[in-house]
């Protein structure tokens, strides 16, 4: 079951191509990860995937209708936050919120209430009075009070602090467990280790990586420290070590997934004393996409 | 003290494009009273003419100023254009202050040259100090015109000190009411309405009692009676309010936070109203004021014109040259005055659809429109609603027009029942309204970059067409395309239903053709 599929989907903007053959596939009840660095075309596609902006060719499909000719119908059974959340001046965070659930088809009224407490938010104030990371706020309560299947989250933290950052993150787990779907678009990579299943990374419009965080890591690298009780020996000959530094007792390389067994028996036999080893992160997986490439 | 010259400067860079335009809008206003008042009326007998015709119309001194100004002709000219332009001068004071002080505060800007080696009272120093040189080059102004028309020099000096003293105290004002509210929006408010009262109080006072002229500062200004008694104090009454006015917001200053006001600003609603569900509610909620603003403006502007329906006959009588501008020439006088006038209420009603329509193209490009089409609401709907207030904020402006003008013209002549027939007779031009407004619907669907130039030409061609087609003889082709033209021009000539229904269907052709377009293009580009 798909919630969201795409294939080749092609958008430009005059002269500039704003999407080139992208591919994208969310399946129902996971949270998926979005990432890519800003101008690559996140924006681009959740657009598109909102029916305000025509695909010049591909294949859109959300929720089993067309983004664009079942827009209205689809809207009922998603809710959306903006990277950018701009608001009209005079009108309450609590006017914003009702519209937008009433608009939408109705919302949880103890739900929205109780995501009030839990960000932090006053609704009686204008809009004009709330900083960046309130106005997110106020998307956020009035797209997690719905009831929507589909969350279409466009970079929905940029302004919050690290309190309410982890207070979304709980949230999104809560969402995951009722079952409903998340494409969470970011390129903060540590959220997206910590709630996603799965993670597309695009660049310059087109899909580069895409699988469970498990299946991207075979990609990357692991860091190894390691000090032994005799000299270090051995290590440069042996398959996907790279960048090792040995200083006598002591050494530092990254070792690819698959070389992890051999570089194992080899440190055994030297004495391993003490070792640590950090798994990639989504930074280096970046570095790797955009720093050799480019 | 610190920093303050600094600050000058950088205002003065920042205010280099706006602030010549205030200044030349303020001189050219003088001019164009003066250069007009002395050809109508540069002899002592026409002078005389004017004062028994106009010092009996209690419409034309409340609109106006004081009777006394009328014994000089170049008290005439004040007696005319002094108030307008004490306004124009005001409201340039108060944008002046209000941005340099609490916009920037509100901003954040203020925070940044605060931090640095910055008094407290410096940016309110900067913005007065702005002020006052804003103020003296509209006085410098002022002067050169009325001189440079042949208007005595004592008299010109005096009218020009008069005009910067008003906007010394609303500038002055302005700076107290940005110590007191928190938004520029709540300082706006307040001075704008410092400056109606002004206005108001001294129409009052003129046609009434004169002790009201007093509590106005535009009525102090008017009563140096400058070309004729010509009194110096008043102005020193403007300049010693200014610099009270000054002191207060500095005491107000000392005695408040960074960013808080005087006045903590209102929460709103903690839960949207029931009228605040749909797009049409939302579009109601963000058009109100402008609905409000404009009925109120142009009904008011419609019961000035009316006022002056009765004593028209007898003015045309006098003045023969003003008739060849009415449509039906010197017969059926009124009746011409009364199509011309509401005509042009029209053409407001008509800028007012425009304005109001292009407001959805604001909030797409701003991104407002993005979170609404994200929800179950068609773009049909969402554009919809937007120009469903447009077409009917503008018949409600229409309405008002002709009821204002209808209600003040009843009430001269006796004959309440003005107030019904002028409502009737201003509808007749709302399908021409509406055709206009159908324009810059067509411009949003189609050409979205483009539609503000499409509903601003087809407004200004159709005002260019009302107004100056004649004196530009402008050939009969090139004015078919107005939909004024092809209006009857009620109450002058009968009203008959097809010109109206085919305008209807036209106006109505336009709006389903930018709905449809609108449904095909991109959203927020």
């Amino acid at each position: 079951m798909t919630a969201i599929a795409i294939s080749g989907l092609t958008k430009t903007f005059g002269r500039t191509t704003a999407l080139d053959g992208l591919d994208l596939t969310v399946q129902k009840g996971e949270v998926h990860g979005f990432l890519g660095p800003n101008g690559s075309g996140k924006t681009t596609t959740i657009r598109i995937l909102l029916g305000l902006l025509r695909a010049d060719a591909g294949q859109v499909r959300l929720l089993d209708g067309d983004p664009w000719a079942d827009a209205v119908a689809l809207h009922r059974r998603l809710a959306y936050v903006p990277g950018d959340v701009i608001l009209w001046p005079g009108i309450t965070g609590g006017d914003v919120i009702d519209l937008l659930g009433r608009l939408r088809g109705g919302l949880d009224r103890r739900r929205r209430d109780e995501l009030l407490e839990r960000f932090d938010l006053d609704p009686s104030k204008k809009a004009r009075a709330y900083s960046k990371g309130n106005r997110q706020k106020v998307a956020l309560v009035a797209a997690l009070a719905s009831d929507a299947e589909l969350l279409l989250l466009d970079e929905p933290t940029s302004g919050l602090d690290p309190l309410m950052e982890s207070e979304f993150q709980r949230c999104v787990r809560q969402v995951k467990q009722e079952g409903r779907t998340v494409l969470l678009s970011s390129h903060i990579l540590a959220e997206v280790e910590a709630l996603c299943d799965r993670v597309s990374i695009i660049r310059l419009g087109r899909t580069v990586e895409s699988g469970t965080l498990s299946e991207l890591r075979h990609l990357t690298r692991t860091s190894i420290s390691v000090e032994t009780s005799r000299p270090v020996t051995g290590l440069d000959g042996l398959p996907g070590v790279h960048d090792a530094v040995v200083e006598d007792h002591h050494a530092r390389f990254d070792v690819d997934t698959q070389g992890l067994e051999p570089v194992m028996r080899q440190l055994a036999t030297l004495g391993v004393r003490s070792i640590t080893s950090t798994p990639p992160t989504l930074e280096e997986m970046f570095l790797r996409h955009y720093g050799e490439e480019s | 003290m610190t920093g303050t010259g600094t600050l000058l400067a950088f205002n003065l860079r920042r205010d280099r494009v706006a602030l010549p335009l205030w200044i030349g809008g303020a001189g050219l206003l003088f001019l164009v009273q003066s250069t007009q008042s002395q050809n109508l009326y540069g002899t002592p007998e026409e002078l005389a003419a004017l004062r028994a015709t106009l010092g009996g119309n209690t419409a034309v001194i409340a609109m106006s100023g004081p009777v006394e100004l009328l014994d000089s002709i170049g008290g005439e000219i004040v007696f005319e254009i002094f108030a307008f332009a004490a306004i124009v001068v005001a409201l340039m004071n108060m944008f002046l202050v209000g941005r340099h002080t609490r916009g920037d505060e509100e901003t954040g800007r203020a925070e940044l040259i605060r931090s640095a080696r910055v008094g407290r009272r410096s940016p309110v120093y900067a913005a007065l100090a702005l002020a006052a040189l804003a103020d003296l080059a509209v006085g410098a102004g002022v002067f050169a015109v009325a001189a440079g028309t042949g208007l005595p020099v004592g008299g010109s000096l005096l009218v020009a000190a008069a005009l910067a003293g008003v906007g010394l105290v609303f500038a002055a004002l302005t700076a107290v009411a940005a110590q007191v509210f928190e938004h520029g929006r709540g300082v706006y408010g307040a001075v704008g309405l410092g400056i109606g009262a002004a206005y108001m109080l001294r129409a009052a006072g003129d046609a009434g009692n004169p002790a009201l002229s007093w509590a106005s500062p535009i009525g102090w200004g008017q009563r140096t009676f400058p070309y004729g008694q010509e009194r110096w104090w008043p102005v020193l009454l403007l300049l010693g309010t200014a610099l009270a006015l000054t002191g207060i917001a500095l005491l107000a200053l000392d005695r408040r936070d960074f960013g808080a006001g005087l006045v903590r600003s209102r929460p709103g609603r903690p839960r949207a109203s029931w009228a605040l569900g749909s797009p049409a509610g939302l579009a109601w909620r963000l058009h109100r004021g402008a609905v409000i603003g404009w009925v109120i403006g142009v009904g008011m502007l419609g019961a000035a014109y009316g006022s002056l329906g009765d004593s028209i006959e007898q003015y045309i009588a006098e003045n023969p040259e003003v008739a060849e501008f009415l449509p039906g020439g010197a017969a059926d006088v009124v009746d011409s005055y009364l199509a011309l006038t509401v005509t042009m209420g029209a053409l407001l009603a008509a800028a007012f659809g425009v304005a109001a329509a292009l407001r959805a193209r604001a909030e797409e490009t701003a991104g407002r429109a993005e979170p609404l089409l994200a929800t179950a609401v068609s773009r049909t709907a969402w554009l919809g609603s937007h120009l469903g207030v447009a077409l009917l904020g503008s018949a409600l402006v229409l309405i008002a027009a002709g009821f204002g003008e209808g209600l003040a013209y009843g009430l001269t002549v006796g004959e309440p029942g003005q107030a019904i027939r002028m409502t009737g007779v201003a509808l007749a031009y709302l399908p021409a309204v509406w055709a206009v407004v159908a324009v810059a619907a067509l411009g949003l669907g189609w050409w979205a970059r483009a539609a503000a130039v499409a509903g601003w030409v087809a407004l200004g061609y159709c005002v260019v067409v009302e107004l100056f087609a004649d004196s530009f003889n402008l050939p009969e082709w090139a004015q078919q395309a107005s939909p004024f033209v092809h209006a009857p021009e009620a109450p002058l000539e009968s009203v008959t239903a097809a010109p109206l229904i085919a305008l209807g269907v036209v106006a109505a052709a336009l709006v389903a053709a930018g709905l449809a377009g609108f449904r095909r293009r991109d959203v927020g580009y």
